[in-house]
């Protein structure tokens, strides 16, 4: 991730959420991003973090979450969210039928389609035993 | 989140406030729940002030909508703005539960 300004790390649970959501809508704030943009922030944050918190780590072995952040140009946060957890690609899940009924609706995978839709520039490495999902928000994406 | 109830006739309505996600989802889901025990099984959720709703907040509506209609009831959602609007667009739950304009319509059909 070019040009990183801070880094976070915190443990991969729930709790987490607060002091990493707190985290990079201080970085949206100094990029001068608009308000509706930050809650769009706050909901990328979400799904990519109780991801990590329900499914990365195995059961009680604990596990890290890294969150950092640049700001390439004013009105642009790029953000970069790390684990050390099992290997996992979310732009390799398949899209969730989304025509089904609600009885036959999938209950997973609307946080993975959320985020594919809301961040611009999702891209995803595996990097000597880490994940690393980067995206980008800005002021016109 | 805080939860506003209002019972009108056999109906209630809940008048959402805040941010549905995924520390508060389960709130919800067990109001909701308190009140399938006391026997209503029309729900008429008002959205106007949620600013925010994740797919946690999102698995606690259809797993309340499902547990209704088992029961030959029904969720409706009324008055969805911004965020919530768009999350409910791009997931297309839109379809599943359309979206009336004010609480009055909501309890209005059916």
């Amino acid at each position: 991730m070019p040009g990183i300004s801070q880094s976070l790390t915190l443990v991969a649970r729930a709790e987490s959420l607060g002091p990493a959501t707190e985290f990079v809508t201080k970085g949206a704030r100094e990029a001068n991003l608009p308000e509706s943009r930050i809650g769009e922030l706050g909901l990328l944050i979400e799904e990519i973090l109780m991801n990590i918190a329900l499914y990365a780590y195995t059961e009680g072995a604990g596990g890290i979450v890294t969150v950092s952040f640049s700001i390439p140009r004013p009105g642009e946060l790029a953000v970069e969210i790390g684990d050390q957890g099992v290997e996992f690609d979310p732009l390799a899940v398949s899209p969730p039928d989304l025509t089904l009924d609600l009885a036959q609706r999938p209950i997973g995978g609307l946080g993975i389609h959320l985020l594919k839709s809301f961040a611009k520039s999702l891209t995803y490495r595996r990097e000597q035993g880490w994940n690393r999902l980067t995206f980008e928000i800005s002021t016109n994406s | 989140m805080t939860i506003e109830q209002t019972q009108v006739g056999t109906k209630v309505v809940l008048h959402l406030v805040g941010r549905m996600d995924a520390e508060n989802a389960n709130q919800f889901e067990k109001h909701c729940e308190s009140c399938i025990s006391e026997g209503f099984t029309s729900l008429v959720v008002d959205l106007e002030d949620l600013a925010y709703i994740s797919s946690m907040g999102l698995r606690s509506v259809v797993a309340i909508a499902l547990k209704l209609r088992n029961k030959g009831g029904d969720l409706r959602l009324c008055r969805l703005t911004g965020l919530v609007r768009q999350v409910f667009e791009i997931t297309r739950l839109n379809q599943v539960f359309p979206p009336h304009d004010s609480v009055e319509s909501a309890l209005m059909e059916g």
